[in-house]
């Protein structure tokens, strides 16, 4: 992997210039590396009509590196402030170097302009992985009583994410086949609806614990639980007792259930420690599993 | 050099001077600054370590074969031996393109924590409206944060000391409290509007606007002038004394007209065109949301400098 075959080489063009002599010009197509040995040069911006200096080159600068590798256009014109010396490489000077570079070296070149390529390319970007979560994720937080203007709801989505708009139509789509929110038209616009926001968020969970590749807490629930969270859905959230004591209640209303049960349910949150050993049910909690019972095969997009 | 499936390469962090090539086989790498899901794979042809053997930096990723593997080290003096024979332009070259790349990932850095606030206030004043309170505990809120916009929890984190440095909020430990329920909303609205409409949102005040709002504010504070429901009323005479003091004296029926206009403050009697600077008796206005209009006007033009 040391590529030495030794291959000719372009020598880089030395020349004196003038003060006010243009070096490079952002109209010519040429790509070049400019290298000012001896004088001053200026970069100037004159995209706008007027002149604007951007930056002073001094001996031993460079410019041009970016237009050379990463394809990056030389947005300046440069010019000599003073009579100056510079070296130029075209592109072909360049490459004829590049083949006396060991692999290894020219890789090295290469992988650092393709990241930096990457990283100004990603900020343009949605960081955004998966679109239907961070979506769901959205609506979670609509009110379910407000119709939405389609139109603005993307766009504001948009700006959030930066996911494009085309995307996001797409996703919309994804919900309204499984029946999570409604479109309706009036006179030329359509209006969104979340039909309920509690089944969103739960929708965004399962897609998050989908792709962290963790067990989705509901999915951790086995008949006999199901039938203990039904059963919580009857009695007051004030209701407080200590574990043996839920435990001995539950049994004595023919709901089967031990130590390892209500642990898996405490874990879950379905019971919340108060003072004094005591235990009582968070009945949001409750409701947000027995909805995602309910509605298991609306988020496995099986309706 | 072998590697054997299971075995690990390098840690995250450790002193190298190297560059790694991948001859056959695959590696895994991972970073603390990961999340547990994440990692990037190294396959045949893939370099590791390109800032460790340019500027001896340490390792970026903790790497894994995960099969049996062939690397080859690359030495930072067998870097040297090869820069020797090279023009001087080359090593310009090389330490730009390094340089370059450094700033193009702080830049990106920098990018996504200003592309997160939009996210970030969504989120807070969502749950503030449907919680009532004036508190998300920092887990959650990074989480969500996580779902809605990929934004890592450290991101998150540094996205919210900003926000505490502009006294927007405070981070009590575990919880993020609002310093002002109105704020997160209010500003939210004001970047959405910029961002949709390109243009500035009617909220963010011109300086006069601003500073004739402010003369109202201490009027009333100054003065002691009790609050009835939300309004307050100022007499014109203690208005325009304060003007001399808060504006310099250069309260004009021109400076004050925009506010009258637009109905942020109201004069008795009614404001008209014909409206004159001594005609006027008193003047009324929305206290508290005036108070949450110049919070809103001190916070909007430090966002942009404390963001970048």
């Amino acid at each position: 992997m040391n590529g030495n075959s030794r291959q000719q080489v372009i020598p880089p063009t030395r020349s004196r210039v003038k003060a006010g002599f243009v070096v490079y010009s952002p109209e010519s197509d040429t790509r070049e590396l400019i290298i000012l040995d001896k004088g001053e040069l200026v970069a100037v911006d004159k995209s706008n009509g007027d002149r604007e200096i951007k930056f002073k080159m001094h001996p031993g600068d460079i410019v041009g590196v970016a237009s050379l590798f990463e394809r990056e256009p030389l947005r300046y014109t440069i010019e000599a402030s003073e009579d100056s010396e510079v070296t130029i490489l075209s592109e072909e000077c360049l490459e004829s170097e590049l083949k006396n570079i060991p692999v290894w070296l020219l890789a090295t070149l290469r992988s650092l302009s393709v990241r930096t390529r990457e990283l100004k390319q990603g900020a343009k970007r949605t960081p955004v992985e998966n679109s239907l979560k961070s979506l769901a994720e959205y609506c979670a937080h609509l009110d379910s009583n407000i119709k939405y203007p389609l139109e603005e709801f993307i766009r504001e989505f948009n700006w959030l994410t930066r996911i494009p708009a085309a995307t996001i139509k797409g996703d919309v789509k994804a919900l309204l086949r499984r029946n999570f929110i409604g479109l309706t038209k009036d006179g030329e616009d359509l209006y969104l609806q979340v039909h309920n926001a509690t089944l969103m968020q739960i929708y965004s969970d399962y897609l998050h614990a989908q792709d962290e590749g963790t067990l989705w807490s509901p999915l951790r629930l086995n008949l006999a639980q199901k039938r203990i969270l039904v059963h919580l859905t009857t009695l007051d959230d004030h209701v407080q007792m200590e574990a043996p004591e839920w435990i001995a209640y539950l049994t004595r209303k023919g709901l089967a259930i031990d130590v390892s049960q209500w642990i898996t349910l405490e874990d879950l949150g379905c019971f919340v420690a108060g003072e004094e050993n005591k235990y009582h049910i968070d009945q949001a909690k409750v409701e947000y599993y027995l909805t995602a019972i309910r509605y298991d095969s609306n988020l496995r997009g099986a309706v | 050099m072998l590697v054997k499936e299971g075995e690990y390469l390098f840690l995250e962090g450790d002193k190298a001077s190297s560059l790694v090539i991948v001859k056959s086989g695959m590696l895994v790498g991972t970073s603390k600054q990961f999340r547990k899901s994440k990692f990037q794979n190294f396959g045949p042809g893939s370099l590791i370590g390109e800032f460790s053997i340019l500027e001896s930096r340490p390792r970026e990723y903790t790497v894994r074969a995960a099969e049996n593997s062939e690397v080859l080290f690359i030495e930072q003096k067998d870097l040297m031996r090869e820069l020797e024979h090279k023009p001087g332009w080359f090593r310009s070259t090389l330490s730009f393109l390094a340089s370059h790349c450094h700033t193009a990932e702080e830049n990106s850095r920098k990018m996504r924590i200003v592309q997160a606030l939009p996210a970030l206030l969504f989120l807070f004043k969502n749950h503030l409206d449907v919680s009532g309170s004036d508190n998300i505990t920092l887990a959650l809120l990074q989480q969500k944060m996580l779902v809605l916009d990929n934004v890592d929890y450290a991101d998150t984190e540094k996205l919210l000391q900003i926000l505490e440095g502009l006294e927007m909020l405070r981070i009590e430990g575990d919880l993020v409290r609002v310093s002002n329920l109105q704020i997160v909303p209010m500003l939210y609205d004001a970047l959405q509007f910029r961002a949709l409409n390109k243009q500035v949102s009617p909220d963010i005040l011109p300086i006069t606007d601003q500073l004739v709002l402010t003369t109202f504010v201490k009027a009333v504070r100054e003065n002691g002038i009790s609050i009835r429901g939300t309004r307050t009323t100022v007499s014109a005479d203690l208005f325009i004394a304060q003007a001399k003091k808060t504006m310099f004296g250069s309260l004009t029926m021109r400076t004050l007209a925009p506010l009258l206009q637009n109905g942020m403050l109201e004069a008795e009697p009614a404001y008209s065109e014909a409206t004159t600077l001594e005609a006027i008796e008193s003047i009324s206005g929305d206290f508290e949301h005036i108070l949450d209009l110049l919070e809103l006007n001190r916070i909007f033009p430090l966002l942009d400098k404390k963001l970048v």
